[in-house]
């Protein structure tokens, strides 16, 4: 693998203005938002986010759709121009995009470019997924029906190669547990040193999210192991409520897929005060990819894309006071923390167990819940992740706004077997 | 005035690299490629150097004779469910063939006991298992003990 790419300057810098986001929710199951479509959801985090930049969308120029499997979920083959009819984008430029779950981080790098290059100077780029349900036969989209295993399991396999990886098959068996199987060797610790680390990982991350009304699942550890008889919730996430589904990965380190959509509005840095008083500026993106098939490729990918960021920003890990991780595969959180230099070498377990990386802890990481507890709405939650991360850089983010307002946020963006991003973003105000 | 007219076909007419691969597999040979200007070992084959960038590569085979660097169990969120349909069992590690290449595959015949025993051993010997799944023949890995 060559390490010899080097990031050049933008022509222009570019800031987000503007930003939106759906709750994510289970329109199957919710009866309050049974029936909502994805053009809707998109349109909803879409207009929120043009509300927020005090733009509307006659002043929008270009438009980003994204959305990590529209083939399935959808029955959809070109879903931008069918979003752009929602949000008075008619006849404007478009296009759709879809890297899995890393589809909202590449949304973000797609509009910088648009705006860095002096093509448009107000782009809407946004992310939506239904991952709870799929079409019910071929009717009208408010029409669903819930996403049964027979369908997901089997198209769970198109992310990956189909040359070879796919039918050589070790890669997508690794996919889950591969880096975490590698840490626990390399650090020497056991089974039981790991799923303590990943339990309080994932009670920390809940506490988070039962303090966002966006995350989908707000019941506490405390609060669920009282209701289930248990006296602590060590004992309730030790029990069969929360089984192992991987070697390491217990239910509470598992994604919880959800229906969602976000949005953001980026400017010229040079007019961005024009448009919000808190702009954030994007210093750059890192990017890697790497086929699921190679040994280790989280770890390397997140190493290679951070490092091209950090050479092209000449800001470290040190600088950073905020690191939000897609982290779908629960365990990566503290492991690319610990990757990025975030986190001190091999102690990153120990960050977890000690809950230093809760939002009110010294190193706060996914302040939102991150996908085991505010959800995963696949392509979406990557957005998801940048309104969050710029909301905790406005000072917005209420009861679980971190101690220091942060200056500097790293993002970790992850999926598709496996595209991976690492964006820097700087609050300029 | 006659125009001679070339056919596509005679224009271009290249390899068919994924093909010769699966076929190999068949006929109990694994190709791979290797790059003619720094030598890196590219399994499975593709056009170019994965390792240095070069274009210039040439096709050999590999012996399968291979060691097992590290596997996890796996799930029921990771299973792989055309082994499990099969009722076999399995762990997913990191193989590399004595050749070089190191690549993410499928370990069969293990049970759990038997990895467990063999966790702390690695790496151990591994030969290749060219295992028909009907409409083609994959590439899967067993303990040569």
């Amino acid at each position: 693998m060559l390490h010899n790419v080097k990031l050049g300057k933008n022509l222009r810098s570019v800031s987000i203005v503007g930003i939106g986001a759906t709750p994510f929710m289970n329109t199957i199951l919710n009866d309050t938002y049974k029936g909502l479509t994805h053009g809707e959801l998109f349109g909803y985090a879409a207009m929120d986010a043009m509300k927020d930049a005090h733009v509307s969308p006659k002043d929008v120029q270009f438009l980003i759709h994204g959305c990590a499997n529209p083939g399935v979920l959808e029955k959809s083959i070109t879903p931008n121009l069918q979003v752009a009819e929602w949000v008075g984008m008619r006849g404007k430029g478009s296009f759709s995009h879809s890297e899995g779950c890393c589809t909202g981080y590449i949304g973000l790098e797609q509009a910088v470019w648009a705006v860095a290059s002096g093509a448009y100077d107000i782009v809407l780029s946004g992310a939506a997924d239904l991952g709870c349900g799929m079409p019910d036969g071929n009717t009208p989209a408010h029409m669903r029906t819930a996403l049964t295993a027979e369908v997901l399991f089997p198209d769970l396999d198109s992310i990956f190669d189909r040359a070879y990886t796919r039918y050589l098959g070790g890669g997508p068996g690794m996919n889950h547990d591969d880096w975490i199987n590698f840490y626990a060797h390399e650090n020497n610790l056991t089974a039981e040193q790991i799923d303590e680390a990943l339990m309080h990982q994932a009670y920390h991350f809940r506490r988070a999210a039962a303090l966002c009304p966006r995350a989908i699942k707000r019941t506490t550890y405390d609060e669920l192991a009282k209701e289930h008889g248990f006296e602590t919730p060590w004992d309730y996430m030790k029990s069969p409520y929360n089984p192992k589904m991987t070697q390491y990965l217990r239910q509470s380190s598992d994604s919880c897929v959800a229906d969602g959509a976000a949005a953001v509005i980026v400017v010229p840095t040079e007019i961005a005060h024009q448009f919000s008083d808190k702009p954030i500026e994007v210093l750059g993106v890192g990017a890697s990819v790497l086929d699921a098939g190679i040994p280790h490729l989280e770890k390397k990918a997140t190493a290679e894309a951070a490092r091209q960021v950090f050479e092209l920003t000449g800001l470290t890990a040190d600088d950073m006071d905020l690191v939000m991780v897609n982290d779908f595969i629960g365990s990566s959180a503290f492991l690319a923390a610990e990757e990025i230099g975030y986190l001190p070498k091999g102690e990153g377990w120990k960050y977890a167990i000690d809950g230093r990386l809760a939002y009110d802890g010294d190193k706060p990481v996914n302040t939102n819940g991150g996908r085991t507890s505010y959800g995963h709405a696949f392509g979406a939650s990557g957005m998801a992740d940048i309104f969050e991360a710029v909301t905790q850089m406005r000072g917005e983010a209420g009861e679980r706004q971190i101690k220091k307002t942060p200056k500097h946020t790293f993002l970790r963006g992850f999926g598709g077997a496996q595209n991976v991003r690492a964006i820097i973003l700087e609050s300029n105000f | 005035m006659e125009t001679q007219t070339i056919k596509t076909e005679e224009f271009w007419n290249r390899e068919h690299i994924v093909e010769k691969f699966w076929n190999g597999l068949k006929d109990g040979v694994i190709y791979a490629k290797k790059c003619k200007e720094c030598g890196e070992i590219a399994f499975p084959p593709r056009m170019a150097c994965n390792e240095c960038g070069c274009p210039d590569t040439e096709w050999i085979t590999l012996s399968g004779k291979a060691e097992l660097k590290s596997f996890v169990f796996t799930g029921a969120l990771n299973a792989r469910l055309e082994l499990e349909d099969k009722g076999l069992k399995y762990v997913c590690g990191e193989v590399q063939f004595e050749e070089g290449p190191c690549y993410n595959a499928i370990i069969i015949n293990m049970k759990k006991k038997k990895a467990r025993e063999i966790q702390d051993k690695l790496p151990v010997k591994l030969r290749p298992v060219f295992f028909d799944m009907g409409r083609y023949t994959t590439l899967y890995f067993e303990l040569d003990e």
